[in-house]
Formats: structure tokens, sequence, C-alpha cells
């Protein structure tokens, strides 16, 4: 026993591996990701404090810090031991640089032409301007674009350039010159507060719903009801026909909705002699992306909760349908008093499940309309890709995506509940008090 | 309200199951319609419920021709072999469903309701679901249903098929007890003569679509048409034995035992090859005419034993008796004939 149990798990190892890997490891990381300022300018490993044009307009902007700012991108120039070793080095003579070190070591200048006016006016003078030229480039000190691994790093060495910096500014320095990714909830005030994700929210619980409704479930449970009262042989060809758009390759399919609509499509074609001027129907107005949107979807979608309610249907048994009949039902009553109800649990599936993969699939909307025009088609799932991984800027906000990605999740899990609630899951589940 | 058939046909494909059949039920009569599986009696039940369209003849309720209508129209009540009701409402619901369909009003509804439920004994189950009720009491709930809009005929379609042995007891005599109540004209479909017997006022059997005699039980037990009908009755079954007429007896080719018959039987048939029908009632240890044999099985019933007789040529003549274990497997006996009960059937099966 105990070799077959160890043996099973052996056996389910490698899927396990690939369950952690690829399903459970993405849904952690995301959430993680979510609560992170990651982006393409962070990088996702650790970063370094930088003084760079960006990281001082922060500084400016959040802090008011204009001063500190020009400051410390300014050059300076000081006369260290190391500019007197690397002038000594670069040919400069001994007695030039034995002056320097007497007269000037530690001094400081904001400009070239400060130390070369020195550097002339020794007693020692360098020979020749190339030569000044030289040793003045040599004491050239900056923080600009300089990696420092920690903020300690940074501000010493800004305080060896004679600047003294305040607690705070040393504080927001250190804030404002990091260049890595940080944890922070700013991913979801900003989400808040752009009138870009109402809209996107908007959109979304738009095309759900209506694709939902119309097609997922109320399409289905036509074609469904339809078909059962049809003779065997139509109704398995009417079936097939509705499954055709599901095994489509979406490019393909989608690309047949796009000949239809263009300019030079289809319906352009056969809509000009009657006085509509050609134009690109698909993209034309946003009722009219959604309309295609919506169908195109709703094709496609209908088919799964067809054969859902298809196979639920048959499972009544007959003698239902007789005994309602000799009842007195019509076709209209049976359909109310007797499938409707015994298709709760297939529909509360079907809803469900569809909302869901409505909510999180955007492939056909990328295809046909890429959300457009003009944002009116962008759904939430479209606009967390865009974010994230598909920016044209290629400026990627990881985790600004991340973010909005969550909160579809959280959608989608209350979703759920209300609609087990809705279809009283507990009830159906009951186990029947059979008494003999 | 009579049911008359007129050379009702009915096809499924091109397979004609039944061909221009005659049947009249009779006003508040029950009448069996008995018969092997697909005889045609649940066929003929569906066309007069209106659940198959019929291919030929007329159906007429009363005076009324329904040949047309639906089944919505008829006003029929049926109980299906499964019962049918509908698991997603309550016994009260299912009931009512006829009534609600026709909009009648709440109160109206809850009253018969009510009083249908006190006929059939389960007025304490009205708000339980059928998957919480036994196969009885689906039964129960399946016949109120299809009483309460007061049907002009009630259709049983194997009624106590899904039952076990003690609730199909009960049942019989309550459904019948239920059908005298109402007085309604109904048509029981079943396979089992005994159910059939103890019913119907009236038994119609049916053979490939046929029906072979119309009688009341105990007339078409004692005077069946044919062998068939013979051996469809009766449990345990008749017994045959082949023979011939010489002179003015039946005579047992094994044995050359003679069995006198009626004179115009003897007179008609003289000289032709015949069977002898015998029920096990009619062959006794005492009285008849002994017939020489030796018991082949004994199966012992209780407050009954049933044996098998086997005659030398392999034939066997079934006795029932009351208990007896005098005799034993092997023994070699001499019982005898009732010839006055036997039953004799020409070459064609028909009774002369």
């Amino acid at each position: 026993m105990g070799n077959s149990r160890h043996l099973g798990l052996m056996l389910l190892a490698p899927a396990g591996i690939f369950v952690i890997l690829f399903f459970l490891a993405p849904v952690v990381l995301t959430a993680v990701f979510g609560f992170t300022n990651m982006s393409t300018a962070t990088g996702i490993s650790g970063g370094a404090y930088v003084v760079s044009d960006s990281t001082m307009l922060a500084l400016k902007e959040r802090y008011g810090e204009q001063e500190l700012a020009e400051r410390l991108l300014r050059k300076s120039y000081v006369i260290d031991e190391a500019g007197l070793q690397a002038a000594l080095e670069g040919g400069a003579a001994r007695p030039t640089v034995e002056e320097l070190r007497e007269k000037y070591l530690g001094a400081s200048f904001g400009s070239r032409r400060e130390v070369e006016r020195l550097l002339k006016k020794l007693y020692n003078r360098p020979a020749g301007i190339r030569q000044i030229k030289k040793i003045a480039a040599g004491f050239e000190r900056s923080v600009v674009n300089v990696r420092y691994d920690t903020p300690e790093a940074l501000l010493a060495a800004i305080e060896g350039y004679g600047i003294t910096l305040t607690e705070a500014q040393k504080e927001a320095l250190a804030e404002v010159s990091y260049t890595g990714w940080v944890f922070t909830a700013q991913n979801f005030k900003t989400m808040v507060e752009l009138p870009d994700t109402w809209r996107t929210m908007a959109n979304t619980l738009f095309y759900v719903f209506t694709t939902l409704i119309l097609f997922n479930t109320g399409f289905a449970l036509v074609l469904a009801i339809a078909t059962h009262y049809m003779p065997d042989r139509p109704a398995g060809f009417f079936r097939s026909v509705w499954l055709l758009p599901r095994i489509t390759p979406p490019v393909l399919y989608v690309l047949m909705w796009k000949w239809l609509a263009w300019d030079n499509g289809f319906l352009a074609t056969i809509l000009e002699p009657m006085g509509f001027a050609p134009r690109n129907w698909l993209l034309d107005t946003p009722a009219n992306a959604w309309t295609f949107i919506i169908l195109i979807n709703g094709f496609v979608g209908a088919s799964m909760g067809m054969l859902i309610f298809s196979s639920a249907i048959k499972a009544i048994p007959q003698p239902l349908f007789y005994a309602s009949e000799v009842d007195g039902a019509s076709r209209w009553q049976q359909i109310r008093h007797i499938i409707l109800p015994q298709l709760r649990w297939p529909i509360l599936f079907i809803t469900s499940y569809q909302t869901l993969s409505l909510l999180t699939s955007f492939e056909y909307i990328l295809l046909a309309t890429n959300g457009g025009p003009g944002g009116a088609t962008e759904v939430w799932a479209l606009a967390t890709y865009m974010k994230a991984l598909n920016n044209y800027g290629g400026a990627l906000q990881y985790g600004y995506g991340a973010a909005m990605s969550l909160v579809l999740v959280v959608i989608g899990v209350a979703l759920s509940l209300v609609y087990l609630r809705m279809f009283n899951f507990k009830a159906l589940t009951e186990s029947p008090k059979i008494e003999q | 309200m009579r049911i008359l058939l007129e050379n009702f046909t009915k096809k499924f494909g091109d397979l004609t199951v039944i061909d221009g059949m005659n049947l009249e039920v009779r006003d508040g009569e029950m009448l069996a319609l008995l018969g092997g599986s697909g005889c045609g009696k649940s066929t003929t039940l569906f066309s007069i419920c209106g659940i198959h369209r019929i291919d030929g003849g007329r159906i007429l309720f009363g005076d009324r021709d329904v040949t047309r209508t639906t089944s919505q129209e008829r006003n029929v009540g049926v109980v299906f072999q499964s019962f049918a009701l509908y698991p997603h409402m309550t016994v009260e619901q299912n009931i009512g469903f006829p009534l609600k369909l026709r909009k009648e009003p709440k109160e109206q509804i809850a009253r018969k309701v009510g009083e249908i439920a006190e006929m059939v004994h389960i007025e304490e189950l009205l708000q339980r679901r059928p998957g919480e009720l036994s196969g009885g009491q689906q039964q129960r709930v399946a016949l109120a249903r299809a009483l309460i809009r007061r049907p002009s005929v009630l259709l049983l379609d194997e009624p106590l098929a899904n039952l076990d042995a003690a609730l199909r007891l009960e049942m019989r005599s309550e459904i019948r007890r239920i059908q005298k109540e109402t007085g309604i004209t109904a048509v029981l479909v079943t396979h089992d003569q005994v159910e059939a017997m103890s019913m119907a006022d009236r038994i119609a059997i049916m053979d490939a679509g046929k029906i072979l005699q119309i009688a009341e039980p105990r007339e078409m037990y004692e005077n069946p048409v044919s062998d068939y009908v013979a051996s469809f009755l009766g449990s345990p079954p008749i017994s045959f034995l082949a023979g011939r007429i010489e002179g003015d007896a039946f005579v047992e080719p094994a044995t050359g035992t003679r069995i006198p018959l009626r004179p115009e039987i003897a007179a008609s048939h003289g000289g032709r090859a015949v069977r002898l029908g015998i029920r096990p009632e009619h062959f006794q240890p005492e009285g008849g005419i002994a017939i020489p044999g030796r018991i082949s099985f004994i199966e012992i019933q209780g407050r009954e034993t049933l044996f098998d007789v086997e005659l030398p040529d392999g034939s066997v003549i079934r006795s029932i008796q009351r208990a007896n274990d005098a005799v034993r497997i092997g023994d070699e006996v001499r019982w005898g004939i009732d010839h006055e009960k036997i039953l004799v059937f020409d070459e064609n099966g028909l009774k002369i």
C-alpha cells in the first residue's frame, strides 16, 4: 500500500510542478506585482540610486526642491587628491601639481572656466592651453548619472562635493533617486482617479452582460429549445452549423467579419447602390463597433450553452413531456413549467462560466477593433493587456497591469458568489429525504 | 364517457403497428388492454390520449370525434408507468398543475387539490417533492393529478409495474376503488393477467396489434377463443396435450388414455388432430379421467403446491393442489383430468 501511494505521488509530481509553476505562481506573483510600481523603467530586479534628469524632475515636483535639483545637476570641480594624481599621470609637471596641492587642495568651483583661470594664474603654470584644459577636466566631479548601490553612498558623494543637505532633503533625495520598484498602493489610487478606468469598467460590464444575456445564455436557450422541438436530422444539422464559429480559428473568423465590414467589403459593396456611402462599418461609430463585437463574441459563445442546454433537455424523461401535454400544457407552458425549471442548474453553470470567460477574454476585440474607435470598445482585460504587456510607446507598466487584473479576479469571484446565491445552490445540492 | 375506436390504424414509419382496430370502452367501465410487450397496447393508449397521431380511422369520446384534436384538448387523465411527476414541483403543485394551466383561481385549485388528496390518502404529503416520496405515494400523486380536472377518461399505462409486490396488491384495489368512486371510464394497459383480471370489468387481449377477444375476466378465463388467450390467462398457466379425436373421445397418444368429449365436438372434428387445454386446478389426485405419469417437479407455494407431471412422451400437465407433501419427485401417479372442464383447440389454435 505504502509503495503504491508513493508511486501515485511520484506520478503526480510533474503535474504538480507544472500546476505550481504555471497556474499558482502567476496568480501569486500578479497579486504581489499589483502592489508595486514595476514598469519598464524600474525593471523587475532591484534598482540603484541615481541623480538624473527624471529623478530631479520628481524632486522638483514632489518636494519643491528646485534649487537643490539644479545644483545637483550642475557639474562641479574639486581640487582633490584623485584629480591631482590624474594630472600627474596625464603628464602635468610635478611643480604644478605640488603648487596646486599646497594652495588649493579642497577648493571647489562651479565651472571649468574658473578652474582654467586658476591654472593660468599659477606660478608653475602648465605649458599650453591644451594641457590646461586637460588638467581642468580631471577635476570635474558630478553625481549625475552615476549609479550608487545605497542611498548612503550617494549622499556621501554629494556631501563630498560640498553640498550639504538637510535631513528632509536627504530623505527626499533617497526616495526620488531610486530607480528600482517599490511596494505601493499607488496603482489603485491612480485607477480610481483616472476617468478612463470608469469608462473601461462600464464598457466591460456592458460587453459581458449584453453578450451573456443576448447570446451565451439567451440565444443558446432559444437554439436548444427550438432544436428540441425539431425532428432529429434538421436539429442535428442546425446545431452543427452553430458550432462552426467555435471551431474556426479566431484570427480567420474575425478576418471574415472584417471583410464583411470593411469600407470595400461586402456590406459596403451591397449598400453603396442603395445610397449609403462606403465606410468601415466596423469602426464607423461606437454603436456599430459594439454591435459587431457582441455579434462576433455571441456567435462563438452561443454554441457551448446550446450543447449543454440541449443535452440537459434530452435528459428530461420523455413521459414528463407527455404528462404535461395531457395535463393541457401548450408549447410555451411546457417550456415555462417543464423545460426551464429543469435547466436551472445548466443555466447557472453557463451563466457563471461564461461571465468569467467573457470578463477575461479580449482576443476577438483585440483582433476586431483593438478597443476602437477611440477606446469605445476597450474592455478591462484588453486595457490590462495594453498597460502591462503591449504599450505602443514601449513603456510597460507591469505593476499597474497586475493591479488591474487583480480587480478582474475580485469581480469574478464576487459575481460567482452572487450567482450561487441567486440560483439557490444549497437547495440544488441538498440530498433528498427518501422515505420508504 | 364511452370511448370508440373505429378502424384505428397506427404506423411508425413503414411499420404498421395497429391495422384497422375496432374497440368500444363502455361508459364507466374499466377495460384492460392485456398483452405481451410489443403487442400495441401502449400504442393504443397513447393514441387515445392524443400523444400519438393516428394514421387512419376515428376516435370518439361519447359522440365527439377527437381524432384531430391534440392531447391538450381531449381532457384525458393519464397515469404513466414511471408516474412522470414533475420533480421540481411539490406534490400540491404537481396535482394542481392541470388547473394552473387553465388559470383557475388559486383558492379554487387549493380546494380541489385538498379534496382529491383526501380521496387518494395523501393529505399529509402535499408539501413534499416527488423525490421524497415512496413508490406507492408517487403512484397516488400521479393518480390525483390525472383525476383532478375530472377528465372524460382515465388512462393507466402499466400503473403497477414500478411498484414492489406488496404495494402492487394494495394499489390494485386502491385504483379500482377510486375508479369506482369517480365512475370514470378507464383504460388499463398491462402485461400482467392477474392485474387485468382483478381490476378490470372487461379485458381486451391483444397480440400483434389485433384484439383477440374482449370479455369479462371470468368469461375469458373459462371460455378463451384460442390457445393463446388460454395460455395468457391463469397462473400457473394452462397445460396442453396434443392428440387426436377418435370416436367420442380424445386419445392421448403416449398413454392411450381416452378422455370423453362433448358429443358436438367429437362429431364435428372426428379423426382430427387437436390439443386439449387443462388448467392446473382441473388435474387432481381424485376424480376425473385418470392418466399415468411421473412427478418431474414440485414447487411449494405455502398454501398450495404445484406439481409437474410428465407423461411418457415428455409432455407435461401441471396440477395445483392444497399443500401436499405425500408425493415426491420421481413418484409414479395416476391423477385425474376433469373432462367436464377441459378446453379443446383445433390445429389453428382456435377453441372448438
